[in-house]
């Protein structure tokens, strides 16, 4: 195996949730930061951004005029998500990582993230919903986990017991 | 619940011993369970697992780097209605009269076979390997294993059953993603045409 310029890559997928940033520090503090410069993998850090239209959904008259509101705002996280996943990787001293913001659903968007770059791990933070909420809502990790062409990771933001 | 420890490669420990500073703290590699059954894909996510994470667990004797450690988990599912003592730990209960004596002689030599065959895998690999055997159902045993032992990381196969196979026959690995508590890792199944193809797609 030649380990010159084929390095494994490594997608994380993040959105605007505490878990997503816990996922990605986890990740850069056991896989990467320890190991400058010469990172065990190549990393892409990905955000999906949900389509305003799908995101608003059939509410009836009216929500043409919500649309652009909406979408605003979607653009407005997911700059905030970059810039978060940016400082991130700088607070660790982590270079060379890639963030990219696709739009559309974050199941589908990470599936075909990695087949773009052959990734061997994705890597998602968990809602930790229950069994009703991860019916109603459904679960982006779950779905990875069985979909995406890579094995994945799952980490969980630890609850604190009290 | 009994273990056996099985160290395989170098064991760093001389120069681990001293106190553990920040900077040390930060360079400590992972601690990783891998639970592995009779089935390929469990011998699959091994490979895999010790192939690709190698870095983040394995020892650098040049720069005194101690490695992580592997543990390998191995739980009997108890379709037997006999408890027997395990290892003379916590839990005393003891069997009935009728104990299967054959039955019990057959498990004990494929569970043999089954680690000789994982730590055959993990040879040479530079990384400290344990081995744990547990008795019960497969998914809470591993959880609590994981609780017990607070590894970094968790490692399962995955039999890649569809949707409703596995709301019927139960999924080791959906229920450690959600129940572990720690973070875990599923290893798919290697596709055969995925893996040869993408070394000729290395375009860009």
């Amino acid at each position: 195996m030649a380990t010159g310029d084929e390095k494994s890559v490594m997608v994380v997928g993040v959105d605007d949730s505490e878990q997503s940033t816990y996922a990605l520090e986890w990740t850069l503090d056991r896989f990467f930061a320890p190991y400058a410069p010469n990172y065990p993998f190549k990393l892409f850090i990905v955000h999906a951004k949900p389509n305003a239209v799908s995101a608003v959904g059939l509410a009836g008259p009216g929500t043409a005029e919500v649309v652009p509101y909406v979408d605003a705002d979607l653009k407005r996280t997911a700059a905030k998500v970059v810039e978060k996943a940016k400082a991130i990787c700088q607070s660790k001293s982590v270079h060379g990582a890639v963030v990219e913001v696709f739009e559309g659903d974050a199941r589908n968007i990470l599936c075909e993230v990695v087949d773009k770059h052959h990734a061997s791990i994705l890597v998602v933070g968990s809602h930790g919903y229950g069994a009703i909420k991860r019916a109603v809502l459904g679960s982006t990790s779950d779905y990875c986990a069985h979909h995406a062409h890579c094995s994945v990771m799952i980490v969980k933001k630890p609850k604190i017991k009290v | 619940m009994e273990t056996y420890v099985d160290a395989i490669g170098e064991e760093d420990t001389a120069a681990t011993t001293t106190t553990e500073t920040a900077a040390n703290k930060n360079k400590k590699k992972l601690r990783m369970m891998v639970a592995i059954d009779e089935s390929k894909n469990s011998f699959d996510a091994l490979e895999w697992a010790v192939d690709h994470l190698r870095v983040v667990i394995s020892a650098e004797p040049e720069t005194g780097q101690e490695g992580g450690l592997l543990t390998l988990v191995h739980v009997h599912p108890t379709y037997l209605q006999y408890i027997y003592p395990s290892g003379g730990t916590a839990s005393a209960m003891y069997a009935t009269d009728s104990v299967p004596e054959p039955m019990r002689k057959a498990r004990e030599e494929t569970t043999t076979k089954l680690f000789t065959r994982a730590l055959e895998i993990c040879r040479g690999k530079m990384v400290k390997t344990e081995t744990m055997i547990l008795e019960g159902d497969p998914k809470e045993m591993i959880c609590q294993a994981v609780e017990q032992t607070h590894v970094d990381l968790l490692v399962v196969g995955s039999r890649g059953l569809g949707m409703i196979k596995r709301a019927f026959l139960g999924s080791v690995s959906d229920y450690c993603a959600q129940h572990a508590k720690c973070p875990i890792l599923i290893v798919r199944p290697p596709r055969e045409t995925s893996t040869s193809s993408t070394k000729e797609l290395k375009s860009k």
